[in-house]
């Protein structure tokens, strides 16, 4: 750019100069043409040449001639060339031969009464443009050298500051937020450092309350899981104490009841047998009741889970719920050692098979089912599928029904998963960790 | 009075012998050259083919510089391109720096082919190169005239005495009939008064007309030119003699049917609408067919 300023100055320069020389050689030519007239026609031409004496002794003035009405010579001042006369320039652009030749008619009264020659030597003008070319580009080397030290000791001074502000980004992207940059000037770079010391500021503020609302969450969170846990095993056990005393009270009861009944037949064998429909019937009703109380127990608490383990009260419930699903194939897969999780795992993983299998009667449509349960070293792992007809998880949900077997994985420190696609089934799988006895196992 | 140097390069009464012997020659040759006009005039008007100038190539049309050379430039160019375009030979006008410069050229040097000059400067050219009178401005006589100021005190020319006269350079007409006239009111332009040369008799009015001299000495034709102004704001004292008017003559060496040529377009210049139109510009009724012997009374006027 500067070297186009320079080319783009010396241009103006020669510009300016050549202008200059044809305004001058115009300017000259034409007053001479026009105060010529009156010696020319009076033929005066001693008086001409002692007035175009003063003007040949301007400096760029190489040669003037003065030409009659028939082109001969009548004045012939400097080095004025021989004929052919040369040929005219129009501007000293023009020139070649460092002689620019200009022409004007001298008239008097209109008429014209010869003409003037001049040559203007560019000798002198090439040397000014010379001088200033030199001075345009001396100028413009020097003002290249000081802009590069210039720039430099700026550049220098500039990534100085700006290496401290990057040294401390760095330091607060690591979370040091005491960090404080130096403002030493009111540039850029200062107002940079400043609008930094001000965002770390800010940053540090809003981290610490950001943090302070974490750990408030995360303590709200365990309370509320921890609730979430003692409110499940509260009603586990308020359940397993239902269920036990259905079995030990009401189950004794009805027991009795059915036992007096079936005497009552028997004893009146032969006799009334009002007495003996009476008996019948009560048998009936008892057993009917024992059927619900049973069936309620098995709902509060599964006896089986308690007796013969998690698989075997999952093989159980799965079997009940197929006979309630005779159009749904369900298919239950086992490996591993399962035995001995414990009673919250169990109870945990029963529950959630229950209740996904109440959810795909209710909801699922589904024609396969797929339970596939396991453990490696530390975790147990479930994974339930059905190619029913699936469900949008962005859709919010009124039931509690995933809510809760979320909270009882977590509660267990697990993961609950959930993927489902509406018209492509639905997966839940789980991951429960299995700590202490649980994994020795 | 003697005639300067620059005029005639030899004592003023050599000058006057051979004037004698030239106005004799110029009489006869007046009395030839009329006659071959008049004989060749008719064929001339009427074709125009005659040729001979144009074997004489261009010809220099000499003006006496009675006024700047522009506006002398000005006033005499239509007459030189008529005569141009009617002879077909290039017409060129020149004059000179001065009067005397002037006749120096008209007596030593082949430079003028025509020449129109004051009525007393021909005799002398006729007298000392040859040359040829070929015609006359067709115009009432002309005279000098002395003016001053409308209020001025000056009435005679006898209360210039002391005063400053304005007027033309020294050969010029103009002066040598104001210096005439006030030798014959006896009064001794030489001592009695400050004679104060001007350039031309436009300048010479004007000096008096601005107060920077006592009154002026011009022709009266340039003094019936000037403005109006000027001409109300000054006052007669008075005139000098008459002379004729400007004669056309031509040099020497011009063949003769050549000026018989120019003489017959400017005798028969008023006929054509275009020769009407150069007249005008020049204020010219028109030109006659000169006669010699008008002009020797000038002679006296020179000798003084």
């Amino acid at each position: 750019m500067l070297s186009l300023l320079v080319w783009n100055n010396i241009s103006i320069i020669q510009t300016t100069h050549t202008d200059r020389l044809r305004d001058t050689a115009t300017s000259m030519i034409q007053q001479i043409a026009r105060t010529s007239g009156n010696y020319m026609v009076a033929v005066d031409y001693a008086t001409l040449e002692a007035y175009l004496g003063n003007i040949i002794d301007y400096q760029e003035l190489s040669y003037l001639v003065v030409l009659d009405r028939d082109e001969h010579a009548v004045i012939a001042l400097g080095k004025f060339p021989t004929q052919p006369w040369p040929v005219l320039e129009a501007h000293p652009a023009q020139v070649r031969d460092g002689v620019f030749d200009v022409s004007d008619v001298i008239t008097v009264a209109g008429q014209p009464m010869g003409r003037v020659l001049m040559g203007f030597s560019l000798s002198l003008m090439d040397e000014a443009i010379r001088k200033s070319r030199t001075r345009g580009i001396s100028i413009a080397v020097g003002e290249i050298v000081l802009t590069v030290i210039v720039t430099v000791l700026i550049g220098l001074g500039l990534t100085r500051r700006l290496g401290i502000l990057a040294a401390a980004a760095q330091e607060v992207g690591k979370g040091d937020y005491s960090i404080k940059i130096p403002v030493e000037a009111a540039d850029e770079v200062g107002r940079t450092a400043s609008a930094f010391n001000y965002m770390v500021t800010e940053v540090s503020n809003r981290t610490r309350q950001l943090e302070a609302a974490e750990a408030q969450s995360r303590t709200l969170l365990a309370e509320n899981r921890n609730l979430v846990h003692t409110s499940l095993n509260v009603q586990e056990e308020e359940r397993k104490y239902l269920a036990r005393e259905l079995h030990d009270e009401l189950g004794q009861c009805i027991t009795a009841i059915q036992a007096d009944a079936e005497s009552i037949r028997d004893l009146s064998r032969g006799g009334d047998t009002r007495i003996k429909t009476s008996a019948s019937a009560i048998l009936d009703v008892s057993s009917r009741i024992y059927e619900v109380v049973h069936s309620m127990m098995q709902r509060l608490r599964p006896g089986i889970l308690d007796d013969l383990g998690l698989v075997e009260a999952l093989k159980d419930a799965i079997a009940a719920w197929q006979e309630r699903n005779p159009d749904t194939q369900c298919l239950f897969n086992v490996s591993g050692d399962l035995a001995s999780l414990g009673e919250r795992i169990n109870i945990t993983v029963y529950r959630i098979v229950q209740e996904c299998l109440t959810n795909i009667t209710k909801h699922a449509q589904a024609g396969n089912v797929t339970i596939a349960l396991s453990r490696t070293t530390d975790r147990l792992l479930l994974d339930m599928k059905d190619d029913g007809q699936g469900m949008d998880v962005s859709v919010p949900r009124s039931g509690l029904g995933l809510i809760g077997m979320r909270e009882r994985v977590e509660s267990l420190g697990g993961e609950f998963s959930l993927d489902a696609r509406e018209g492509e089934g639905l997966s839940i799988m789980i991951s429960v960790p299995l700590v202490g006895e649980e994994a020795q196992a | 009075m003697n005639i300067p140097d620059d005029v005639c390069d030899k004592p003023s009464g050599i000058c006057m012998n051979i004037s004698q012997w030239y106005v004799a020659g110029i009489r006869s040759a007046y009395i030839a050259l009329s006659f071959s006009l008049l004989l060749c005039f008719p064929v001339i008007a009427t074709t125009g083919e005659n040729r001979d100038c144009q074997e004489s190539g261009p010809l220099v049309f000499g003006v006496l510089p009675f006024i700047s050379a522009e506006q002398l430039v000005f006033r005499f160019t239509p007459l030189v391109d008529y005569l141009s375009d009617k002879l077909k030979v290039p017409v060129r006008i020149e004059t000179a720096p001065d009067f005397v410069e002037f006749a120096r050229r008209t007596h030593e040097e082949t430079r003028y082919d025509i020449l129109f000059t004051a009525p007393h400067f021909f005799t002398r050219a006729s007298q000392k190169a040859g040359y040829r009178l070929i015609a006359s401005v067709d115009s009432p006589e002309m005279w000098a005239v002395i003016v001053v100021p409308k209020q001025s005190e000056i009435q005679t020319l006898q209360e210039l005495e002391g005063k400053r006269l304005a007027t033309v350079p020294p050969l010029g007409l103009a002066t040598l009939l104001a210096r005439k006239t006030l030798f014959e009111a006896g009064i001794d332009p030489d001592v009695d008064l400050d004679m104060v040369i001007t350039p031309t008799h436009d300048a010479s009015l004007l000096s008096s007309y601005h107060g920077v001299t006592d009154a002026s000495a011009l022709m009266q034709p340039p003094f019936e030119a000037a403005s109006k102004k000027v001409r109300d704001s000054m006052r007669v004292i008075a005139r000098t003699e008459s002379t004729p008017h400007i004669p056309i003559s031509v040099a020497p060496w011009l063949e003769e049917a050549c000026a018989a040529e120019i003489a017959a377009l400017l005798v028969n210049m008023g006929s054509t609408p275009e020769g009407k139109a150069v007249l005008q510009h020049n204020r010219f009724t028109g030109y006659r067919p000169g006669d010699p012997s008008v002009y020797e009374s000038l002679d006296d006027l020179l000798s003084r």
